[in-house]
């Protein structure tokens, strides 16, 4: 993957149409067919992909922009996304040399890890702004299985996004063969 | 080799902790009542909503035809039974309009405030919020159709909610179950005050109650008018749970909303509200100056 912004806008939009149909899908498919109380939050999943597999120095902007766009669907705003997507790339950053991607198994268990990290984050900022444990506690019951079915996705969407950003599947972290 | 990779590194860090610095500063100014849309999100807003209408468009299309084709069975039986209902509710309607006119008479005899003529739209819900944290439904109406922000929500059966963010054809409702939303509420048969807060998928909680109040199970919740945002008597539940602590100043409730949220379709959206309400209450503190000098 090349570093200039220029190489990486097209696979940018790209990945927000494909983040815009996960939200459609989330947002109106699964409530129409009966699933009010969970909401799948794809755009956690494509965070962490760019935090996984692409390089670049201008991942943070990348993140600003996909959660801005999901702020189009949630009264959530983009803010507390962006910041647990950031932070979680400095953590991903440090742990490199660790994550490789050799497996579906692998992946979904690395991407329910992070998703864990991203709640601790988002649980804390929501607590310091309600001061409540209880709803951290609602939160963690429907982080459970929110986050299972995430994880068991990503296989499947990390390859299509591969084909978008040009990373090999069968590339580790940071196009590192395994 | 090792100078590019360091000056990628720079930038990488420069980017980082500008964009979280950006992040926190939006974060600790936004505002939580309500979200002014730009024209850029208005834009993209309602470029969106229409996939999301066009998915309940279907369902609702798929739902119709099995309920009234395929699942039409007893239809003629049915039919009726149903023209002897409404020939019977007829009669009734008739009656009921006779003690609405005698009750509007015998107000205007009394001299009582009219009612608020509101404006009332009515909206179909075509999508929920993207994430589980937030109790946010999007209807299929906007600033096109005279809705305003703040606007109140109810059902014919209680209060749904507020209008947080509105665009030119689409509108997010902040419902009474998200802890963001809160309600200045009285109960019913005490008259005692309290804010109502949302706190889970089917439950809020009413707050600020002093524990000498003398509450029970089953006591309904009205809003009391307070705020600026709803109007005054709207029903928004039943207390479900009483907790007095021996020391306490105040005790705490759990209320169910009248309304069900999970078989939720459509709303109305009473517009006018606030202005209304705002323009009556300064007519009236101008009367009362008018009568004193």
């Amino acid at each position: 993957m090349k570093n200039e912004i220029k190489h990486q806008l097209i696979p940018l939009g790209l990945t927000i149409i494909i983040l815009v149909l996960f939200e459609v899908v989330a947002t109106a498919v699964f409530p129409a067919l009966g699933v009010k109380n969970y909401r799948l939050p794809f755009n956690i999943l494509i965070v962490l992909y760019l935090g996984f597999k692409v390089e670049s120095p201008y991942i943070a902007i990348h993140i600003i922009v996909l959660q801005y766009f999901h702020s189009l669907f949630s009264i959530e705003g983009w803010e507390m996304g962006t910041i647990s997507g950031i932070l979680i790339c400095i953590i991903i950053g440090y742990l490199k040399e660790l994550l490789h991607f050799s497996s579906a198994f692998i992946t979904i268990l690395v991407t329910q890890l992070f998703q864990v990290f991203w709640f601790i984050i988002m649980a804390a900022m929501l607590y310091m702004k309600m001061r409540d444990f209880g709803l951290i506690i609602e939160k963690f019951y429907r982080f459970i299985p929110e986050s299972i079915f995430i994880s068991l996705c990503a296989p499947v969407v990390f390859l299509i996004l591969d084909r978008l950003w040009g990373v090999s599947s069968k590339e580790g972290m940071l196009g590192e063969e395994v | 080799m090792k100078i590019l990779e360091e000056s990628v590194q720079r930038q990488k860090i420069f980017f980082n902790v500008a964009v979280l610095a950006l992040s926190l500063f939006s974060l600790s100014h936004r505002q939580f009542s309500f979200d002014k849309t730009t024209a850029f999100e208005n834009f993209m807003v309602d470029m969106f909503s229409p996939m999301q209408s066009s998915v309940t468009y279907v369902k609702t299309r798929t739902s119709n035809f099995f309920e009234h084709y395929i699942m039409n069975i007893n239809a003629s039986q049915d039919n009726t039974k149903l023209q002897k209902v409404v020939a019977d509710l007829k009669d009734q309607v008739f009656s009921y309009e006779q003690v609405s006119k005698e009750n509007k008479r015998l107000k205007e005899l009394l001299q009582f405030g009219g009612e608020l003529d509101l404006q009332k739209v009515l909206a179909q819900i075509i999508a929920w919020d993207a994430n589980s944290d937030f109790k946010v439904l999007r209807i299929n109406k906007g600033k096109a159709d005279g809705i305003e922000l703040q606007s109140s929500v109810v059902t014919s059966v209680g209060l749904v909610g507020y209008i947080f963010r509105l665009t030119d054809h689409y509108a997010d409702i902040i419902t009474i179950l998200d802890p963001n939303n809160r309600v200045d509420a009285l109960v019913e048969r005490t008259r005692s005050h309290g804010i109502v807060e949302g706190y889970s998928r089917n439950r809020a909680i009413m707050k600020y109650l002093a524990g000498t109040e003398p509450v029970i199970l089953g006591d309904l919740v009205l809003s009391s008018g307070l705020g600026n945002i709803y109007p005054k008597g709207l029903k928004i539940g039943k207390i479900t749970k009483v907790e007095r602590e021996s020391y306490g100043i105040t005790q705490s409730i759990e209320i169910e909303p009248v309304v069900n949220f999970s078989t939720l379709e459509e709303v109305v959206v009473l517009v006018g509200t606030k202005d209304e309400i705002k323009e009556k209450e300064w007519k009236a503190l101008d009367d009362a100056e008018g009568d004193e000098q």
